[in-house]
């Protein structure tokens, strides 16, 4: 029951993750090209984070076309993630420097080479830090969805809550902080390849 | 070259041109500063040359083509690039930053490592330990200088340089100056530079153009504009010290005389004798190893009379033992040691030896001579 428990959890996680990633970073740069769309879709993002986990994902239920489960929970996972993942990124990519955005134009380089080769590994280490708060917060809300459904370690805290069973509620909530340090120290590693190293060196 | 054609500039929700109607023509291979207060649209122009800024009406030809039928990402590959702020990408190593436009040109990858080296070395850098260092690891001297070379990579004819030594201390400033005129002797660009500093404009300039609110006000040789400013926003812009400025255009060897009479200090009794003789103004007095030791002059017999006693003399003469220079020593700075030794003559060496004479007088005639004259 806990491996079912933990396997849909941590698959659950994992989609939302990466339809989060597949759908805020290119939003997020995109919007970097217009300030007007960005103050727009950063007030959403900022909209929905702040409505309660619990009514976001009874709101997705009466949705016809996503009703009880997964899909409803993976929806509602992926719009949480919006801001911290899509402010970042589009953070991240407005903060370089822009002189060097400046020299680079000045040189014959075209905006798509600007964004691939200079804005998004500048961006790295701010991205990064958004998309680790995005992974961790996403561990630990995916727990609520056994309300509507879903089989997750949130169904051992809820039926340890409901017979008053101490050790259900604490290693529920146990494994979920396992995953979700998991993850973050993943990401982590990941993070100290990808990040440029010119980024990290200075001046002996 | 580059040529100007009523080329202006209107910024949106502006109803004051940043530019207007400038018409005017860079030669090939000089550098032309344009110089001007904060907000005369000298930056503006130069952005128009790589149309990093769209001009609201007029042409730009470069070599006689229009640049609006070039593609702005492919011009700019061929117009080299330098800003103030240098923008190296932090993220990329020197050498990398150096091959960008290489590799926007398609460049095999060994020719683009050929090239890095050659221009670090141009620039007076080891290309063993600077190639694979990152800007963070560089002095901003360093970074000027890759940023010069960077601009350099693929050969272009024409280079902007927008107040390119603007960011770096005075000491490293005058000396990067000195470092790109002497590359400038060597790779002969069509060059357009920016700098609020007419000092600046003066030292580099083979053309300077001077601009106020958006007009052109005054375009010429720095001799032309020091001797003859055109209007009294130029006299202005250029300051009470204009004639000492112009000064610093020219050498003492350029108004240098020959010498007209020596002695050796066992001669000093008879130096007035010598001196009428010659028909000289200023007599060297000359040491055994040939070495001067000092002057004196036509006033200093007024002075002390025509008996003055030797050692009168060799006093005199030996407190002006240090009033000697260069050939090769700034006119602006011959007048500073004029000033300083209180005398109207200084020497001229060549190693040890004494070569020529320039005076006071010959200064000041040359400072109000006009170009032409």
């Amino acid at each position: 029951m806990i491996m079912e428990y933990t396997e849909n959890h941590f698959s659950l996680v994992l989609a939302a993750v990466i339809i989060s990633l597949l759908l805020w970073v290119p939003v997020g740069v995109l919007i970097t090209r217009n300030e007007k769309l960005a103050s727009m879709v950063l007030n959403i993002a900022n909209t929905i984070f702040c409505i309660p986990s619990l009514s976001l994902f009874a709101v997705m239920v009466t949705i016809p076309a996503l009703g009880l489960g997964r899909r409803s929970a993976l929806v509602a996972l992926v719009l949480y993630s919006m801001m911290p993942l899509g402010r970042n990124v589009y953070q991240g990519v407005k903060v370089v420097d822009k002189s060097v955005i400046e020299a680079a134009r000045g040189m014959g380089m075209n905006s798509w080479r600007i964004l691939w080769e200079i804005q998004l590994p500048l961006a790295t280490p701010v991205i990064f830090a958004g998309f680790r708060i995005a992974v961790v917060m996403t561990t630990g809300i995916a727990a609520i969805a056994t309300y509507i459904g879903e089989r997750n370690l949130g169904r051992l805290i809820a039926e340890g809550l409901t017979r008053f069973n101490i050790e259900m509620i604490v290693s529920g909530a146990l494994l979920i902080a396992l995953i979700a340090i998991a993850l973050d120290t993943v990401l982590g590693i990941i993070e100290k390849q990808i990040v440029p190293k010119g980024l990290k060196v200075r001046r002996s | 070259m580059i040529e100007l054609k009523e080329v202006t500039k209107i910024y949106t929700g502006q109803s004051v041109p940043a530019v207007d109607s400038l018409t005017m023509k860079i030669e090939k291979g000089e550098i032309c500063v344009f110089v001007g207060p904060s907000g005369c649209g000298k930056s503006t122009t130069l952005r128009m040359i790589n149309r990093m800024i769209e001009p609201s009406s007029g042409t730009i030809l470069i070599d006689n083509k229009n640049i609006k039928d070039s593609d702005p990402d492919k011009l700019r590959m061929g117009i080299g690039y330098v800003i103030q702020q240098i923008g190296l990408l932090p993220h990329r190593t020197v050498a990398e930053n150096i091959a960008i436009v290489p590799r926007l040109h398609g460049w095999p990858k060994d020719k683009i490592n050929r090239r890095v080296d050659e221009l670090l070395v141009l620039i007076g850098l080891d290309p063993e330990t600077t190639r694979s260092k990152f800007p963070s690891q560089l002095s901003g001297g360093q970074m000027q200088r890759i940023g010069v070379a960077r601009a350099m990579a693929a050969d272009p004819p024409v280079m902007l340089m927008d107040e390119p030594f603007g960011a770096v201390d005075p000491i490293a400033r005058n000396h990067l100056q000195d470092e790109f005129l002497r590359l400038q002797r060597e790779i002969k660009k069509t060059i357009v530079f920016v700098t609020h500093d007419i000092n600046e404009a003066i030292k580099m300039g083979d053309k300077i153009a001077i601009f106020n609110r958006g007009r052109l006000v005054q375009y010429g040789t720095p001799q032309d504009i020091l001797s003859r400013p055109a209007n009294d926003f130029v006299a202005d812009f250029i300051g009470y010290d204009r004639v000492v400025k112009m000064l610093s255009l020219f050498r003492v060897e350029d108004i240098a005389r020959p010498v007209g009479c020596t002695i050796e200090p066992n001669e000093l009794p008879n130096a007035w004798n010598k001196m009428q003789d010659y028909q000289a103004a200023v007599c060297f007095l000359i040491n055994s190893a040939g070495e001067p030791s000092g002057f004196i002059t036509g006033d200093d017999f007024l002075k002390q009379g025509k008996d003055a006693s030797p050692d009168v003399l060799n006093k005199i003469a030996g407190q002006r033992k240090r009033a000697f220079v260069e050939g090769d020593v700034l006119l602006r700075d011959a007048l500073s040691l004029i000033l300083e030794f209180n005398t109207e003559y200084l020497g001229v060496l060549s190693g040890n030896r004494v070569v020529g004479v320039i005076s006071l007088g010959d200064i000041r005639k040359h400072a109000s001579k006009k170009e032409g004259d």
